[in-house]
């Protein structure tokens, strides 16, 4: 069986595959386009019920679990959970701006929660303009040191990137910077409206301009790794990199993969915040097998694959997301602008990319 | 590839995640970031390596799992032995019977 198989296998009969823990909302950075709902009031999990929720996601042979936030290490309790995680096998990932990953917690990261993969945020190729993004003066240099530090301690690092308009313009830089730190960049081409549904973040949404560039960018670099010269892969977090075919749902969300925040809400997914069940009222395995709001999204992933369907040849570069359709539109079956922008500009890409294909070569 | 005898002890390297979906083990190195996918005798013997039974008494307790005559089974239990140590996601356990 392949692994696409199994992915199938896992959207089609429900298996909870990977979970994504918001452990906390506190950060030592204060990114301006954040899409955490910082004003969401809770109890939040204590630490006995977050290593009861481990234990349960052992129990449901959950493989992939990813340690968030805002900053994850900003919790109190990172390392003894991250540690108790890999104790029952989790295949940990950590998602963190990097801000305090060096010296004695980098090494006890490596060596207490030994996580497969740490996902760190870069905001742009310059101080000036990281920084701006992070509202914190002097991040992006002890980002360069900690990510240096980080390989050195032999840590496996991806770097993510939300293109936005004020890094648009140095986004060669950025791919150069991760070239020359030997590590793999994924750039998101969107920014979506906060958690809360506040609209603030898409002040600083790409231009189309930005997008094509950033597009034009990936191509060229996709054509040089083809013709045998480095480039940087661009690697996906969890099993969101093997998309099976054919399969009748869109996506994994709440068919194969849930986020949690830091008060126990489940979601379908980190992007579709449309709460399912919380852990301080039931159980995950509870939530997971009888939870009405899960069967809903279940067979909304269903009708959003008919939809898109419907859009045509080129509706898979809509790259459409039921989470942000719901965040952007109100619908998760809405069409949106950054999806529609988003396929028109691939398509010219594409048409550009066909073009060269087609002129003479001449050595 | 590595010679495997009943009494050898075999143990999941550190590095080495999995899980059973539908019978079926999903494994990742995760020093290699290489995903395999195991079928369900793969799955079983990748369950027993746990560092204290002998390849002799996998072979016992999957005679009682799996129909089919003992002797193939005993022979495609070492083959596959050796070949998901030779996979890198088995190793010998210290101090025991070198494979």
């Amino acid at each position: 069986m392949s692994l696409a198989r199994v992915v199938a296998s896992a959207w089609r009969e429900n298996l909870l595959f990977s979970v994504l823990l918001e452990l906390t909302y506190r950060c030592n950075l204060d990114c301006f386009f954040c899409y955490n709902d910082l004003g969401l009031r809770g109890e939040p999990l204590s630490r006995e019920q977050y290593l009861r929720l481990l234990a349960d996601l052992r129990e449901m042979e959950v493989m992939n679990l990813t340690l968030s936030g805002g900053e994850p290490l900003a919790h109190p309790d990172f390392l003894a959970l991250g540690a108790r995680a890999r104790e029952l096998g989790f295949v940990v990932r950590i998602k963190s701006n990097g801000h305090a990953l060096r010296g004695e917690l980098a090494r006890r990261v490596r060596d207490e929660v030994d996580p497969f993969l740490i996902e760190v945020s870069l905001h742009g190729a310059t101080a000036a303009t990281h920084d701006r993004q992070t509202r914190v003066p002097g991040s992006f240099e002890r980002l360069l040191a900690n990510l240096r530090e980080l390989r050195e301690l032999g840590l496996r690092v991806k770097l993510n990137s939300t293109l936005t308009r004020w890094n648009e313009g140095e986004i060669e830089g950025m791919f150069a910077l991760a070239d020359s730190l030997g590590l793999p960049l994924q750039v998101d081409p969107e920014v979506t409206p906060r958690d809360d549904g506040g609209r603030e973040p898409l002040q600083v949404a790409p231009s189309p301009e930005g997008v094509l560039r950033l597009f034009r960018l990936q191509f060229a670099r996709g054509r040089a790794a083809e013709e045998g010269r480095p480039e940087v892969r661009v690697a996906r977090g969890g099993d969101d990199g093997t998309v099976p075919t054919p399969v009748h749902k869109h996506c994994g969300a709440g068919s194969s993969g849930i986020a949690i925040d830091p008060f126990g809400n489940v979601y379908p997914c980190v992007q579709w915040r449309r709460p399912v069940g919380n852990l301080h009222e039931k159980g995950i395995g509870e939530i997971w097998r009888g939870s009405a709001g899960l069967a809903e999204v279940r067979g909304l992933t269903v009708q959003v694959k008919e939809r898109i369907g419907a859009e045509g040849p080129g509706s898979h570069l809509l790259n459409f997301c039921p989470g942000s359709a719901a965040a952007h539109a109100g619908s998760s079956l809405e069409l949106y602008p950054a999806a529609v922008q988003r396929r028109e500009i691939l398509e010219q890409v594409m048409v550009e990319e066909e073009k060269r294909t087609l002129l003479p070569v001449v050595r | 590839m590595i010679a495997i005898t009943p009494a050898t002890v075999l143990q999941r390297r550190s590095d080495v995640r999995y899980r059973r979906i539908e019978g079926e083990a999903v494994v990742l190195r995760q020093s290699a970031a290489e995903v395999l996918v195991l079928n369900e005798v793969g799955a079983s013997v990748l369950e027993l390596a746990d560092g204290e039974l002998s390849v002799g008494e996998w072979i016992d307790a999957l005679a009682g799992e799996y129909d089919g005559d003992s002797a193939s089974l005993a022979r495609d239990v070492l083959a596959f032995a050796a070949e998901l140590a030779e996979a890198g996601l088995l190793e010998p356990v210290a101090g025991g019977p070198e494979p």
